[in-house]
């Protein structure tokens, strides 16, 4: 295998592993606190379910990336493309700025999701105002795939 | 920070912050026309299920005992440091034991004071302490205390030299018990309250004139004013408001010695003391993570229970609506 296919394996797989940890730790964390509010009063599952859901995201944008980078590579479906080693690093590149951010952001929102649990354990008619906390997290998710995404659809190839 | 291990307990606690009586039920309960009326403004609240198996108002210290029971057995099994609330529980076996000497060497049986399954240690292994000085279930410093009540108690029976070894133990393994927490709102709350405490000693030691090495040894240790340096007993009160001016306590110092001085009793300045405790408890509400919540909920749900009572008390002695809103603490919520 070419050093260039393998840099590019490797940008997949650090695109998945590094936004899916953060995954797990965000929703583990504002899991916790929701199961908590649940033993108290179950009533509110449906509003702690979405907050709960929030920190998954990052999670899927680095499938997307990683996902992205295979089909390039043309692994998925295809005829496997002879990648130089710079298209390569490239490729890997591309999947750092999701991966990083991704792991940060997740465990981030995974904290203002629990916190804002919290706060539609006591009020939940504020649910809305609760929700926009952990979203403006997501924010820097959202530009640290549309990062990844230029930087991939930019590469000369 | 491994705060998140406080995750599902913060969580949990927020739910069950909402079932806390909010100042509008408390006012709703004072301005009620008689005790029954009272208990059944409470009684539509969380309280409804005690208020429900109720033989009659003179019984609501059973179901205070019960709502306090309950929250301490609840947090003990979802906190992730059951220690924290042993820390609190721990005033409850000191409570017991001041209950049980004077009961046992004074003649003076309370057992309606006794609370039973809050505390640390069961009711039975104070009680044999007390007894047969079989001291196997208590904490090192409950141990040493006890040992030298049992020998001041031999000597002459001064209750209020127990009471003081008590205090004194008390909040020397509270405090011990804090520092493993390393948590600056702990701290400050113990501080905080030994502080108070020993200001209400000066006031009354300075009342009774009795003398400096009288003083002295009341003073809890762990504070952080040193009363005997800062003043003399000589001093009026108003030497103590205006040393204070620059501590924590400057908010309502003045107001609480002035009005000790003008009335001749606490009742103010406790009231005000609670208040300022429970504001600083108040800070846990913007902590996200961390045993601060689980602290303050202890706490508010003593403040809870003790609001109760101040409005039952009053109520059952017809007391007027002004004078028991005079006693009212803030509530948390």
């Amino acid at each position: 295998m070419e050093i260039g296919l393998g840099l590019a394996i490797l940008g997949a797989a650090v695109a998945t592993l590094l936004a899916g940890i953060g995954s797990a730790i965000g929703i583990g964390i504002a899991g916790q606190t929701s199961a908590g509010v649940i033993s108290e009063d179950p009533d509110k599952f449906g509003l702690t379910i979405v907050l709960t859901a929030l920190p998954g995201t990052q999670g899927i944008y680095g499938l997307i990336m990683g996902f992205l980078i295979l089909f390039r590579t043309g692994l998925l479906g295809g005829e496997v493309i002879a990648l130089t080693t710079a298209q390569g690093l490239g490729l890997l590149f591309a999947a750092l700025p999701i991966g990083f951010v991704g792991w940060y952001s997740a465990i981030y929102q995974g904290k203002a999701s629990a916190a804002s649990i919290q706060l539609i354990a006591k009020r939940p008619e504020e649910f809305g105002k609760g929700m926009i906390y952990p979203v403006m997290v997501e924010t820097y998710a959202v530009f640290a795939l549309l990062m990844s995404i230029m930087i991939f659809m930019f590469l000369p190839f | 920070m491994d705060d998140e291990r406080y995750a599902y307990a913060t969580g949990r606690i927020r739910a069950m912050e909402t079932s806390l009586l909010d100042r509008g039920r408390i006012d709703r309960m004072v301005e009620a026309s008689g005790a029954e009326e009272a208990l059944k403004v409470l009684g539509e609240s969380a309280y409804a299920e005690h208020i429900a198996s109720l033989a009659s108002v003179h019984a609501y210290e059973t179901m205070l005992d019960q709502v306090l029971h309950r929250t301490y057995r609840e947090l003990r099994l979802f906190a992730p440091d059951p220690e924290l609330v042993g820390l609190f529980a721990s005033r409850y076996d000191y409570h017991n034991l001041k209950v049980l000497y004077k009961a046992s060497k004074l003649g003076e049986e309370r057992d309606e004071l006794l609370v039973r399954d809050v505390g640390n240690i069961p009711l039975a292994a104070l009680q044999r302490a007390v007894r047969d000085e079989d001291y196997r279930s208590l904490t090192r410093t409950m141990r040493d205390a006890a040992k030298q009540a049992a020998a001041e108690l031999r000597l002459k029976a001064n209750p209020q030299r127990v009471d003081l070894l008590l205090d004194r133990a008390m909040f020397t393994e509270m405090t011990e018990r804090a520092c493993q927490f390393d948590s600056p709102f702990l701290d400050d709350y113990l501080a905080y309250q030994i502080d108070l405490l020993n200001i209400k000693t000066y006031l009354r030691v300075k009342r009774a004139n009795l003398s400096r090495d009288f003083l002295e040894q009341a003073l809890l240790p762990f504070g952080r004013l040193d009363l005997t340096k800062l003043v003399q007993l000589a001093d009026p009160p108003e030497v103590l408001a205006d040393r204070l001016l620059n501590s924590s306590y400057a908010r309502f110092i003045e107001d609480a010695v002035l009005s000790y001085q003008k009335t001749d009793t606490l009742t103010r300045f406790e009231k005000l003391a609670d208040d300022f405790l429970l504001r600083h408890v108040q800070k846990a509400k913007y902590t996200a993570f961390g045993l601060e919540p689980i602290a303050a909920f202890i706490l508010a749900q003593e403040n809870e229970v003790k609001l109760i009572r101040i409005i039952m008390v009053g109520k059952i002695n017809r007391l007027p609506v002004a004078e028991i809103k005079e006693r009212l603490r803030d509530v948390y919520v």
